[in-house]
């Protein structure tokens, strides 16, 4: 495991609501970092509904688990899962058997600190809601980004959330807007962009359009960013990009039509 | 024997309790032994305090007749605490910030808040509510039965505002660019209505 940076940043990333893809985003950010050469470890906190293994296509490989890490009963190093396509990732995994009870946020920091030597970015996967799950899930982290989408149920989730990050001191957090449909927002149907800003005034990190192969890539356990015929896969390239602290723009999202499509899977490039 | 007098009726499966006459004291004995007289009838039942002796009682008062009612297991039903709107205003309160969803605020006297205030977010005051900015939460205004306090916003767009004891919904026509409003009393409903310097 070798360190790019000399910092580590903690990342969480969070929604409030279940289901607006915080653990595909966290696979996707983490697999695009660990492919340009970063070492990163995901920490599974969703303990007792685990998902990242699955996502990332490493649950065959899980041998022990985060609680018992804290329990003694093995150690943190033994724990790791090592990502069968890039050896810069690691899986720290969720129990399944136990919940959110059985940590605290002490021995989530405690972690965090023995994992920052040997990692650029530590990724906590937040479970849904606003309880201990959650507080255990920011206690650590440095930095947070809130994943919505563009609908009216998750968007009060996430003004709750970044309400709850600003009063626990959270200086850096950002937006992730995930399936976003364009043609509906030009119809009128579905918040726009601009909506979404208004009402939750923090910084955008990035938008991801609504994208069919992220299912398929979920059920396959192959994250999205590595298909580069995908415009989710394009989105989460832009963002691990700003993550790395490049100004990229935001992309412009056109409906996908026969011809663009076709262009880009001839390679050209929009 | 006590001068206190209470009714209790059903209405609407509430208990109403209306108080005629007495002391905090005397009510809180005769509640007591009407309740040890009879707790199934009262334990789980919503509660509603009303009638005019209870304007003769301090907030304190009111509170420990609630607490009795808590202690065995009613549930409370008033929006507001009744009780004298003689209470002295208490000190007012400047937030200089976004309030968000889940966040709540209670100030004992006006509140002045530079910001928006978003969405499920809650405000009570005793006097009024200014907001220097949106409003799209629930502000209460007058919340110990003042209905001559105001809410104020440079963009008044509330799912609810309630005033003292009033309550009144948006209409759900939501208007863009909109005006500075007050919300006022006048009667028993609320209005709304461009502010204007004179």
């Amino acid at each position: 495991m070798e360190k790019k940076t000399p910092d580590s940043q903690v990342i969480v990333v969070t929604s409030g609501k279940g289901g607006v893809g915080k653990t595909t985003t966290v696979a996707n950010l983490a697999t695009g970092l660990a492919k340009l050469g970063y070492s990163v470890v995901v920490m599974d906190l969703d303990i007792g509904l685990k998902k990242l293994d699955l996502i990332l296509g490493l649950e065959n490989r899980v041998i022990y688990d985060i609680i018992q890490v804290v329990e003694g009963e093995c150690t943190l190093k033994q724990a790791l899962v090592k990502d069968k396509r890039f050896p810069a990732l690691y899986m720290l995994p969720a129990a399944q058997t136990r919940n959110k009870d059985d940590i605290t946020t002490t021995q989530v920091e405690a972690i965090c600190e023995e994992l920052k030597p040997d990692f650029d970015f530590i990724f906590v996967d937040c479970p849904a809601g606003i309880e201990q799950g959650f507080r255990n899930a920011i206690a650590a982290a440095n930095k947070a980004i809130v994943v919505t989408n563009p609908e009216v149920s998750a968007v009060r989730d996430a003004d709750r959330i970044i309400g709850m990050l600003e009063s626990a001191d959270f200086k850096d957090i950002k937006l992730l807007i995930n399936r976003l449909r364009p043609e509906m927002v030009r119809s009128g149907d579905m918040l726009s962009i601009e909506d979404l800003m208004e009402h939750l005034c923090i910084e955008l990190l990035g938008v991801v359009p609504e994208d069919r192969s992220v299912v398929i890539s979920t059920n396959r356990g192959e994250p999205i960013i590595l298909n580069d015929n995908s415009s989710a896969a394009q989105a989460f390239n832009n963002i691990v990009q700003r993550l790395l602290g490049n100004n990229v723009e935001l992309m412009t999202l056109e409906e996908d039509s026969f011809w663009r499509k076709l262009k880009r899977n001839l390679g050209f490039k929009n | 024997m006590s001068l206190a007098k209470i009714d209790i009726k059903g209405v609407n499966k509430s208990l109403v309790f209306v108080f005629s006459s007495g002391s905090g004291e005397e009510y809180a004995s005769l509640l007591k032994n009407r309740f040890e007289s009879n707790r199934q009838l009262f334990e789980g039942s919503p509660v509603l305090f009303q009638g005019d002796g209870l304007q003769q009682l301090s907030r304190e008062e009111v509170a420990t007749l609630q607490r009795l009612c808590l202690d065995y297991g009613m549930i409370l039903h008033n929006v507001h605490v009744p009780g004298r709107g003689e209470k002295p205003a208490g000190e007012d309160m400047f937030i200089y910030r976004t309030l968000r969803s889940g966040q709540n605020l209670h100030s004992e006297g006006s509140m002045i808040i530079w910001g928006d205030v978003h969405e499920s977010a809650e405000l009570t005051a005793a006097k009024d509510v200014i907001i220097l900015g949106k409003l799209e939460g629930i502000a209460h205004a007058g919340c110990y039965g003042d209905v001559n306090s105001t809410i104020f916003a440079l963009n008044l767009s509330p799912k609810q505002l309630r005033i003292g004891d009033k309550i009144s919904r948006a209409s759900g026509n939501y208007i863009k660019n909109p005006v500075p409003q007050i919300a006022y009393t006048e009667g028993d409903n609320i209005c709304i209505k461009e502010y204007k310097p004179r």
